[in-house]
């Protein structure tokens, strides 16, 4: 029995021991190396501006794919996909894969950054209810700059697929079900929501803005609206807003056309919307940029040795060259079109444009040598940024460069062409909006312009720059415009198709013709 | 520690001989059945404890032993031998073998137990086996071998190979087997050295690894490491090997010839011109003056042979209360890419167990592994078959390439660079392991032979020092690279505290119980540093690769720290119950909490098996049939909490955008989240084991079904755009796996195996939670497709049902009028897919499941003979039912001007009648080719000779006389021949998604093995 008790008391000993250490309840209660957003000061209301700046980062990451699709139907603009990514070329071509991956991509991430903007409005409104005074009313305008940099997705969306969702929450279930929107009541709605916010938004350009340098501001909103105006042919409702605009005074066209599109044209008085990017003039470290390599020529010898080329994806169009060259245009061409040897012998092949113009040389002003490439013929000027530009130490194609969104000359073009159609105009005339667009093109002045001429301003002004043509033409119904080339376009190819993986997705999208 | 026995029982004995009769003393020697003696065997007086052990000849002297006792000779490995005294005072015994193995101990969770007693599927494989496979990392040795268990070889020097136990039972990477290595967890056994392991023990069925709990859902596999004998001379081995390793199965790509015959035939003008290119910038060929004079092999260029070598220092022993096993041991091996590009390791260990009185035992056990892999650039393995044969590996006329003039292919117009050399020259990836694993245990009687205690406690250190050296290179052409250097510090510092209480009783004589308690205390840190310098000063000496060296503004936005600890706590116990080895019951029952999750920390892992030992029936004594026959069954629960705590964040992030050309920082947030648990996996299986034909023959066989319940899954949320996982999917996997072994002695002189299994996996999803009814995985143009009743990841494409052979076909065909009315050209030479869904036209809708990268079906075997001092093995190993995806292939699609393999080449269509499978090579070119469809998704079957080993022995007695050490000659063939249909060069890839897959080598090496 000796011995049961001296067991019975070892055995105690040890069960106990090791309870007594194992039992660390507290290690598990915490986890290391997390921040949880319920975390973070709210009351440290100075720190408000940094999830605007936040929705900012949002805005300016941008797929590579998303301009491309935006633009390439146009027939200013060419998919230049000889092999890689048929189904881009065949989109170029209205011919439409409903599973194609760009359709969904373009989707998926202007839907997505939708939602993560509003994630940001309501990380602001977490600080404004701490915020007092002068606090108020930057959350207030912050809120506002986020809801317009919303509506320019919401704007896209509905302009590419017709019906689509309006989504003012960050956790949609509810608008998911209550079904999509048809274009025009997107548009109203992007047209209301900028009277909601332009009061609250500064009164300057964005480039006056000291606090987010190139920020939006109100007549960003009013440029919005004139767009959803102009996609709903509310033509007075245009040229109202675009009078708000140019009656404001505050803005110009940047002289040099060229330059608008390169380093020195960042940030002009021209400008509306912008996204900018930068390796902020440093060689090493952090940069933030979009990847332009796709609207790059596969092979050209840069002024600047090592500066890389790109993808040959995005090409101007024939169709746009000789309509350029038959209006003796001179700078507006040469900064749009990006020419090889090879694409100048093509548009030779045609006795009308034998001899052709100086400027038309593979050889940009800048000493860039574009040479010739199996993608594409042309490259895109507007996307381009001569190498000697490139910061050194860095090589990306147009590494750094911005994109200008929306610009005052889209502005006085849209105007001009409400006024033609009958539009009251408060602002000018609509000779003096177009003039001061040919002016600086080194253009002969008009009088008594057309809808027409306007139109063809615009081609010529607006070129490879966010289907801005594409949606004119379509808008008109002017199918004869987009059957270029060798393509026939009809009614049913306005629309992309809804994407495959959300049609799969979201049985709210079935059920609607297509 | 037995002599302490005969010491305890001296009074017992003599309170003994009091009534008994007369005392008599017994010696002798105990031989195996070459007549080898046999040191260490024990000698025990029946029904006492009374015994000795037999020294280093094998001799025993046991006093004081009655005349009419029984003498129970017994040693591991060996059928105990029971020998009637009867007066004699010499009793020499020869221990047969035990073939039949039932007295075998197998290792599982936190003990031992017969392998007659198992109820569930335990399967083990020994040292002599494993030292086989010439590799750095034990689990190589098991490919083949053990039912069940798929082992994915990897080439690359110091990786580890993929295993899998009976499917894949997980959608996450969390898919790691848990290793336990002389108690301690690990999920990467890159450390252990092939010739310290004593045994591997696979735990299959959910009932034998349940005991481990949480960790347990992917399988476990217990080692042991080599320990030393009791009383027994210090035994120094030495074993080691040296061979050559050389690249099998060399895909055989476009000649320059072939590719230029592509190129003018695919249509596009830029192709034909690159060609003249070429030629302009090279010359023509002699030969034939339309290619251009420059034909380079591009494997042949990157791919060398490599050394591989190990060498083993090891020392046993043991004196009367202390055992040891010590070593140390080299392994170096190159890799077949020719750049820098090998691993080393050196392995110190040392175990030693001592007994510290009557019913004190502690040992420690320590090994130290000291690695360094330089990592292959895998980009070479793609670009070496992307790039065309008619570009050069150097041009004198690139100037502006520096250090070296590699030819680029910009030079001719193409549009990357593809040489692989530059990739492959200009890297330096080292990675630097050193782990030490320390265990020290404490172990104690409570009651004699009946209840004991182990306090056990393990540590694992492991520091990973990577670095990622970029040198600077300027290719001429716009590509120029700076100097950039990356350096990942990952530090693991694991713990666990192990207790356990162990009762082991016979009631009644025929009531056989042993009972487990035990706790667990487990504490896992990780740290990870990751810092990215760019701009190195002095790059060009290596004493210069340090981030001190760096530009520090590079630093920006390039270091990261990340931190993670988790704590674990259990309880666990087990019951194992048999009458008269008859009846077998097993039960085990563990509790685990892990400090991982937020929700529910605590988790109840369950496991019960049956079996009924049929031929321990009295009506099956002497059926003259079976020897042992056992069925048996198993239900478990195992839990996989090797994923992660949560999915999505609700955590803010720093951000930096471009404002007015200044960054600025703002934050972001996302807002979906959910909250994760451990993945369950409940597995029920039936076995048989069975040994007939004089226990020639044995056979084990075994059907499961395992399901994981709450599986994470991706669901994606629309709209948010946000792919989140949830505890959300069930996976079955379903299979049977046999094995069948026969082995039998002809004489003295000669014995041989014969061995083979089989094993059958089906992996099927049973439910998914997302709304779209399927998950997607690999790109748009890769797709991989999850749905319910298909494999996970199968690859999902067209079915191809042959080639458009003339214009008449495609007029025909109302699908290739649909796609024509579309604006798609159809051309003939172009493929034709299956119109599943009678449309008439191809659409995303037509897409099938085209297959998985799991094998449904995957066998092994082994021959094995010895003669006198010969031996031989020879062991094969195949598979089939899986599918590879040929991405390198497919990648045409993104770039259509590079090179293909010969095969692509050659059967080619080009004209009516010419092929019925392969496009043209303007098709190849074509989006409606590029499609993926089974054109680019091929079989993946194989067969291999995994292994033929051929070794002699050179008796150093016979040979020199006394004192004459054995040498053992071996030499080994690993992987000699496979055979297979893929145009790869391997048929082996982990995840089927061939792109730049590492090939696996033949090994030839040849090896000694003395024993001093």
């Amino acid at each position: 029995m000796k011995d049961f008790k001296k067991l019975a008391y070892r055995f105690t000993l040890i069960a106990m021991g090791v309870f007594l250490i194992q039992s660390c309840d507290e290690n598990f209660d915490t986890r290391q190396g997390q921040l949880n957003a319920d975390d973070l000061d709210y009351s440290a209301t100075e720190d408000m501006i940094q999830a605007l700046i936040g929705a900012y980062q949002i805005f300016a990451t941008r797929g590579w794919e998303e301009p491309l699709l935006l633009s390439v139907r146009g027939d200013d603009v060419n998919a230049g996909g000889l092999g890689d990514q048929q189904p881009f070329a065949d989109t170029d071509n209205f011919t439409y894969d409903q599973g194609y991956w760009m359709y969904n991509s373009l989707w998926n991430l202007h839907y997505g950054d939708i939602v993560s903007l509003n994630t940001e409005i309501s990380l602001i409104e977490n600080f404004k209810a701490f915020a007092e005074g002068d606090d108020l009313t930057k959350a207030d305008q912050y809120i506002a700059e986020i809801k317009v940099l919303r509506a320019w997705l919401h704007f896209n969306l509905a302009r590419v697929w017709g019906e689509v969702f309006i989504i003012e929450t960050n956790q949609p279930d509810g608008e998911i079900a209550n079904g999509v929107v048809s274009k025009e009541a997107m548009m109203q709605f992007i047209s209301d929501q900028m009277d909601e916010v332009i009061p609250l938004l500064p009164n300057m350009r964005p480039n006056e803005r000291v606090d987010i340098p190139g920020g939006v501001t109100r007549y960003t909103a009013y440029a919005l609206k004139a767009m959803a105006h102009l996609e709903n042919e509310d033509y007075q409702g245009v040229a109202d807003a675009c009078a708000a605009i140019i009656n404001s005074n505050k803005f110009s066209l940047y002289p040099d056309f060229y330059s608008l599109f390169k380093k020195p044209g960042e940030l002009s008085n021209e400008s509306l919307m912008e996204m900018q990017f930068s390796d902020y003039n440093s060689g090493t470290g952090d940069t933030f940029y979009h990847l332009f390599a796709p609207f790059g020529p596969q092979t050209w010898t840069p002024a600047r040795a090592n500066a890389e080329g790109g993808w040959g994806f995005f090409e101007p169009s024939m169709k746009f060259i000789k309509f350029m060259l038959d209006r003796n245009e001179t700078v507006r061409l040469e900064t749009s079109v990006c020419w090889t040897d090879r694409g100048i012998a093509e548009l030779q092949t045609d006795p009308n444009y034998a001899t052709l113009p100086a400027f038309v040389n593979n050889t940009t002003r800048d000493g860039d040598v574009f040479n010739d490439y199996a993608r594409a013929l042309f490259a895109s000027g507007k996307h381009y940024l001569p190498s000697v530009q490139i910061t050194a130490g860095r090589n990306n194609y147009a590494g750094g460069k911005n994109l200008i969104v929306i610009r005052y000359a889209e502005i006085l073009l849209m105007y001009a062409e409400a006024l033609t159609r009958g539009a009251n105009g408060s602002g000018m005339t609509a000779d003096q909006a177009v003039n001061l667009i040919r002016n600086r093109a080194e253009m002969p002045t008009l009088s008594g312009v057309s809808t027409a001429q306007v139109l063809d301003e615009k081609f010529a002004e607006l070129a490879m720059e966010w289907g801005i043509r594409y949606y004119d033409m379509i808008r008109l119904d002017n199918y004869g415009e987009l059957s270029y080339d060798g393509r026939t376009f009809s009614a049913t190819d306005e629309l992309l198709p809804y994407p495959q993986a959300q049609v799969d997705a979201l049985p709210e999208l079935s059920g609607d013709d297509q | 520690m037995k002599f302490k026995h005969l010491l305890l029982s001296i009074p017992f004995l003599f309170s003994m001989s009091l009534s008994a009769q007369e005392n008599i003393t017994v010696s002798g020697t105990v031989t195996d059945g070459q007549g080898t003696p046999m040191p260490g065997a024990n000698v025990i007086l029946k029904n006492t404890t009374t015994g000795v052990q037999t020294d280093f000849d094998g001799n025993y002297l046991l006093s004081n032993v009655p005349s009419n006792g029984t003498l129970v000779f017994s040693y591991i490995g060996f059928s105990p031998t029971e020998v009637p005294i009867n007066g004699q005072t010499t009793i020499d015994v020869s221990l047969q073998e035990d073939t039949q193995a039932l007295d075998e101990v197998v290792v599982i969770g936190y003990g031992t137990q017969k392998k007659a007693d198992l109820t569930g599927s335990i399967v083990s494989v020994d040292a002599e086996q494993i030292e086989k496979t010439p590799t750095a990392n034990v689990v190589q040795s098991l490919q083949g071998k053990v039912s069940g268990v798929q082992i994915v070889t990897t080439g690359t020097p110091g990786d580890s190979p993929t295993i899998r136990i009976r499917g894949l039972g997980t959608y996450t990477d969390a898919t790691k087997v848990l290793f336990v290595v002389d108690g301690m967890f690990y999920s990467n056994i890159d450390f252990l050295n092939t010739n310290d392991i004593k045994t591997i023990n696979v735990l299959k069925d959910a009932s034998s690894s349940a005991i481990y709990g949480v960790r347990a859902a992917n399988g476990v596999v217990i080692i042991e490491t080599k320990s030393g004998t009791a009383n027994k001379k210090p035994q120094i081995e030495y074993s080691g090997y040296v061979g050559v390793q050389r690249a099998q199965n060399v895909l055989k790509m476009a000649n320059a010839e072939q590719f230029v015959t592509m190129a003018l035939e695919s249509g596009s003008a830029a192709d034909v011109q690159f060609v003249l290119n070429a030629m302009q910038r090279y010359g023509r060929s002699r030969i034939n003056p339309n290619i251009p004079d420059v034909n380079t092999d591009w494997y042949d260029e990157i791919i060398r042979d490599g050394i591989i070598q190990n060498h083993s220092l090891n020392v046993t022993g043991g004196a009367e209360n202390v055992t040891y096993s010590l070593g140390a041991n080299y392994f170096a091996q190159e890799g077949l890419l020719d750049m820098k590009n090998e691993y080393e390791r050196f392995n110190v260990r040392s175990k030693l167990d001592v007994d510290l009185s009557d019913n004190f035992r502690m040992g420690v056990n320590t090994i130290f592994s000291n690695a360094t892999q330089y990592k292959p650039e895998d980009a070479a393995w793609f670009k070496a078959y992307f790039a065309v044969p008619i570009l050069p590996v150097f041009d004198e006329m690139n100037t502006d390439a520096t250090p070296t003039r590699y030819a680029s292919a910009r030079a001719v117009g193409y549009r990357g660079t593809q040489n692989p050399f530059p990739d492959m020259v200009y890297n330096n990836d080292r990675l630097k392991i050193r782990k030490l694993l320390a265990n020290i245990y404490l172990e104690t009687d409570l009651i004699k032979d009946k209840l004991t205690f182990k306090t056990n406690y393990n540590v694992d250190f492991s520091a990973l020092e990577e670095r990622y050296v970029d040198l600077p290179y300027n290719m001429g052409f716009g590509d120029e690279r700076t100097s950039q250097i990356k350096r990942e510090q990952n530090n693991f510092y694991n713990q666990i505290w192990d207790n356990l209480l162990t009762y082991k009783d016979t009631f009644a004589d025929d009531h056989n119980v042993t009972v487990l308690a035990g706790t667990s205390y487990r504490d896992e840190e990780a740290n990870e540093l990751e810092v990215t310098g760019r701009d190195i000063v002095g790059i060009d000496f290596d004493t210069s690769w340090y981030l001190d060296f760096a530009d520090p503004l590079s630093f920006n936005n390039n270091v990261v720290e990340k931190n993670k600890r988790i704590y674990g706590q259990s309880y666990f116990g087990r019951l194992s119950y048999n009458f008269k080895e008859r009846y077998l019951l097993y039960g085990t029952f563990r509790a685990d909490r892990s400090s991982k999750f937020t929700q529910e920390q605590w988790g109840y892992f369950p496991a019960v098996g049956a079996g009924w030992v049929i031929s321990q029936e009295p009506f099956m004594q002497d059926n003259g049939i079976f020897d042992f026959l056992k069925l048996r069954a198993s239900w478990g629960r195992l839990g996989n909490d090797n994923v992660d705590a949560s999915s999505g964040a609700n955590t803010i992030d720093n951000t930096t955008v471009d404002l007015g050309d200044n960054p600025a920082t703002g934050i972001t947030a996302t807002s979906t989240f959910t909250d994760l648990t451990w993945e369950v996996v409940e597995e029920t299986d039936f076995g048989i084991n069975m040994t007939t034909f004089d226990n020639r023959l044995s056979l084990e066989a075994d059907y499961y079904i395992r399901d994981t319940e709450n599986a994470i899954m991706p669901v994606f949320i629309p709209i948010a755009n946000v792919t989140i996982n949830r505890n959300s999917g069930v996976i079955r996997n379903t299979g049977v796996e046999v094995a069948l072994d026969w082995s039998d002695e002809i004489s003295s002189d000669f014995n041989y195996t014969i061995g083979a299994n089989f094993t059958t996996v089906k992996n099927e999803t049973l439910e998914i939670e997302d709304t779209k009814g399927y998950i997607d995985a690999g790109s748009a143009e890769f797709r991989q497709r999850t749905i319910v009743g298909e494999p996970l990841y199968a690859f999902y494409g067209y079915e191809t049902t042959g080639v458009y052979q003339n214009e008449a076909q495609i007029s025909a065909d109302p699908t290739a009028q649909a796609a024509i009315a579309d604006g798609t050209d159809i051309q003939p030479g172009y493929l034709i897919f299956k119109d599943q869904n009678g449309d008439g036209a191809i659409t995303d809708d037509d897409r099938v499941v085209l297959g998985s990268f799991l094998p449904k079906f995957t066998y092994g075997g082994n021959i094995g003979a010895n003669y006198k001092d010969w031996g031989f093995s020879l062991n094969f190993y195949g598979q089939t039912g899986n599918k590879i995806l040929n991405r390198k292939r497919g990648e045409i699609i993104f770039t259509n001007d590079t090179n293909m393999d010969a095969d692509l080449a050659i059967n080619r269509w080009h004209g009516e009648g010419t092929s019925n499978t392969y496009p043209s090579s303007a098709g190849l070119r074509d989006g409606w080719n590029q499609k993926l469809s089974n054109f680019w998704v091929e079989d993946g079957d194989f067969f291999r000779i995994q292994n033929i080993q051929l070794s002699y022995t050179l008796r150093g007695d016979k040979f020199k006389g006394n004192g004459m050490p054995d040498f053992k000659f071996i030499f080994t063939a690993e992987r000699p021949l496979t055979l297979f249909s893929y145009n790869g060069f391997n048929p082996e890839v982990s995840n089927g998604v061939d792109r730049q897959t590492y090939p696996v080598p033949a090994i030839y090496t040849f090896g000694v093995n003395v024993k001093l």
